[in-house]
């Protein structure tokens, strides 16, 4: 009785799997893409737009979601490696998935980095170019300030996404000879970084009490954009003009931009560019191109109160 | 035949998944290649499912057995990133997930706490620790010593198959020593006969003599201390290691002993049964993405394969 029963229902499933698992012709190229962090907003849109060019190609995507697992991203491209996939890309950090990644190079799958880091192993990482996006806030911030008066920038230096965008910012304040960096603030970050920009900004208001001695904050990411947004209006001041920047364009800073407050920039990376571009990175070598460039850069949009709402 | 169906109808399912990714996939799945890696991808499942069983044998349970696992691999690398040689850093790891162990044993059985909401408890606090220690920040790259990564890569080279060179992996040899050990634990040495002991009835072996609170203490020493074995086999293979890393370790221990448990005759958990186990959960994970079966899909078949066989488990089990 039983059986019969626990047989049917292995039946069943197994038969499932099968109506489920080779819908595939032949002749389709396979591309599967692995990553852990499914469940974050930004990997969907990733994906959408990986799938949607994939469909153009009449590629056979398989997509692999981990939910968190990073050594399971290994395990699953070394079966994609066994299965003998034409393209794999991952959207995972590539020194922790090493493993994974030699055993397709081994086996000669090109691997594909959807903003997950530069790597040799990889063909190429398709991500937003941190440099460019700096440039669009800093030299946002001069313009408005008109090339002179004191700024305020809060920076991370420990993480080189972060740190990268520093650079770029001393830069361009360091060409205006009028420009001076009152202070270059290194939040703590521990409790997501609002909390302790606020602490430091509402420092700063105090030592420069004076209307106009502050001109503008420059933020290498939102938080400390939005922590000094708060200091400054709790401390009565956002009547004085002073020009707020972030980077990333969060939707709590698209909103703070949208108000048209202090918080007057922001720069958005174009996820679904990052998806299409990997898409389009894979179709070249899959016609035989090689991919010189170990980084493709995805151009970023500058958000502002024209655009914040979008 | 009722009761061949409920000893073995578990192994008669695993075999027909077998057989079923054989034909679907005859090029690849069936391969010396391929089922080395199962070996190495299930590795750091089955040491953390292998002492899931000796605390499963008395009839406890133990839930933080993933959160020590992220503790010791966290515990590792922030050892190794300053600077300190690696066997210190294992060494270290591994005690944490031992003393981790005795507390949760402690709370158990001298405090007397129900070991579901004492693990619950320290499920959660090895867990906080894990991220206070390391700021909630992912340990890798330069920080972590490069043979520390490649160990897990590594393997004992056994030829060639099919112009493919094959090896077996050190993760697997891990494993494989773990179960050993667990095997002669619990099936040849007395301290095994008296947890299934224990198991069959507390209050009876309490009254022949058995030391159940120092039994049940060790037990779940030697937990905490694989759960700590395999966290730091996780780190070795992602050659990083964050806070949360082994979390998903504990439910798919507990599934694999349960799998195993329907193989056993008076369903007790069994070392090798749950091997099994493990082995079921790897392959389904294996042989399904290479079907190219949807990642949440397979969730579901997984999910739905548990509650099979172990219905199929229990329904015989009451009619008897």
């Amino acid at each position: 009785m039983s059986l019969n029963k626990s047989a049917l229902a292995f039946a069943g499933i197994l038969l499932a799997t099968t109506a489920l698992g080779t819908g595939a012709a032949l002749a389709q190229a396979k591309v599967a893409i692995v990553t852990p962090y499914m469940a974050q907003p930004g990997t969907q849109f990733y994906v959408e737009a990986f799938q949607a060019v994939a469909a153009e190609n009449d590629w056979d995507v398989n997509v692999i979601d981990t939910a968190g697992d990073v050594a399971a991203v290994i395990s699953r491209i070394e079966d994609l490696v066994v299965q003998n996939v034409d393209a794999i890309v991952i959207n995972v950090d590539p020194t922790q998935v090493t493993a994974g990644l030699q055993a397709a190079k081994d086996a000669g799958i090109p691997v594909f980095g959807m903003d997950a880091g530069a790597d040799p192993l990889l063909v190429t990482n398709v991500t937003s170019n941190g440099y460019a996006m700096a440039a669009e806030t800093s030299t946002y911030v001069a313009d408005r300030i008109k090339g002179e008066g004191n700024v305020v920038m809060f920076v991370f230096d420990a993480f080189p996404p972060v740190q990268v965008r520093g650079v770029v910012a001393d830069a361009v304040f360091g060409n205006f000879p009028d420009i001076n960096v009152l202070d270059r603030v290194t939040p703590d970050v521990s409790d997501g970084g609002i909390a302790d920009s606020r602490a430091k900004m509402e420092a700063i208001l105090a030592a420069n009490p004076e209307p106009g001695s502050i001109k503008a904050v420059w933020a290498a990411w939102d938080q400390p954009a939005l922590g000094a947004l708060q200091a400054i209006e709790d401390a009565g001041r956002s009547g004085e003009g002073i020009v707020i920047t972030g980077i990333d364009a969060n939707p709590q800073a698209r909103e703070a931009i949208a108000a048209g407050g202090n918080f007057e920039a922001s720069v958005a990376q174009d996820f679904a560019g990052i998806g299409a571009t990997t898409a389009e990175a894979v179709a070249r070598v899959l016609a035989g191109e090689e991919i010189l460039q170990s980084v493709t850069y995805v151009p970023t949009k500058l958000v502002t109160v024209a655009n914040a709402a979008e | 035949m009722q009761l061949f169906i409920r000893r073995y109808g578990t192994l008669i399912g695993f075999v027909a998944i077998l057989i079923f990714f054989s034909v679907m996939l005859p090029g690849t799945f069936p391969t010396a290649r391929n089922w080395l890696n199962i070996t190495q991808q299930t590795s750091m499942l089955m040491v953390v499912a292998a002492g899931m069983t000796i605390v499963m044998v008395m009839g406890d349970f133990d839930l933080s057995v993933g959160s020590a696992a992220s503790l010791a691999g966290i515990v590792a690398a922030l050892m190794m990133a300053a600077g300190q040689p690696i066997w210190a850093a294992v060494a270290v790891a591994l005690l944490v997930g031992l003393l981790g162990g005795a507390f949760n044993g402690a709370m158990v059985s001298l405090v007397g706490i129900l070991p579901f909401i004492a693990t619950l408890a320290t499920m959660t606090m090895f867990s906080g620790i894990a991220f206070v220690v390391s700021g909630g920040k992912t340990i890798s790259g330069r920080a972590i010593p490069e043979d520390f990564g490649n160990f897990a890569r590594g393997g004992i080279p056994l030829g060639e198959w099919g112009g493919v060179a094959i090896s077996l992996p050190n993760l697997s040899i891990i494993a494989i020593v773990v179960v050993l050990a667990v095997w002669v634990l619990l099936e040849q040495t007395t301290y095994g006969r008296r947890l299934y002991a224990i198991g069959g009835n507390m209050e009876a072996a309490h009254l022949s003599g058995i030391a159940v609170k120092r039994l049940r203490l060790i037990a779940f020493s030697l937990t905490g201390l694989a759960a700590a074995a395999g966290g730091l086999m996780y780190a070795s293979r992602v050659a990083s290691a964050n806070p949360v890393q082994g979390s998903g370790l504990m439910l798919n221990a507990i599934a694999a002993v349960f799998l195993g448990t329907t193989m056993s005759r008076h369903g007790e958990p069994r070392i090798l049964a749950t091997v099994v186990g493990v082995i079921v959960l790897g392959v389904l994970d294996n042989g399904l993405t290479q079907m190219s079966v949807d990642s949440y899909v397979r969730q579901v078949l997984v999910g739905a394969l548990i509650l099979l066989a172990v219905a199929a488990s229990s329904v015989t089990q009451g009619r008897r």
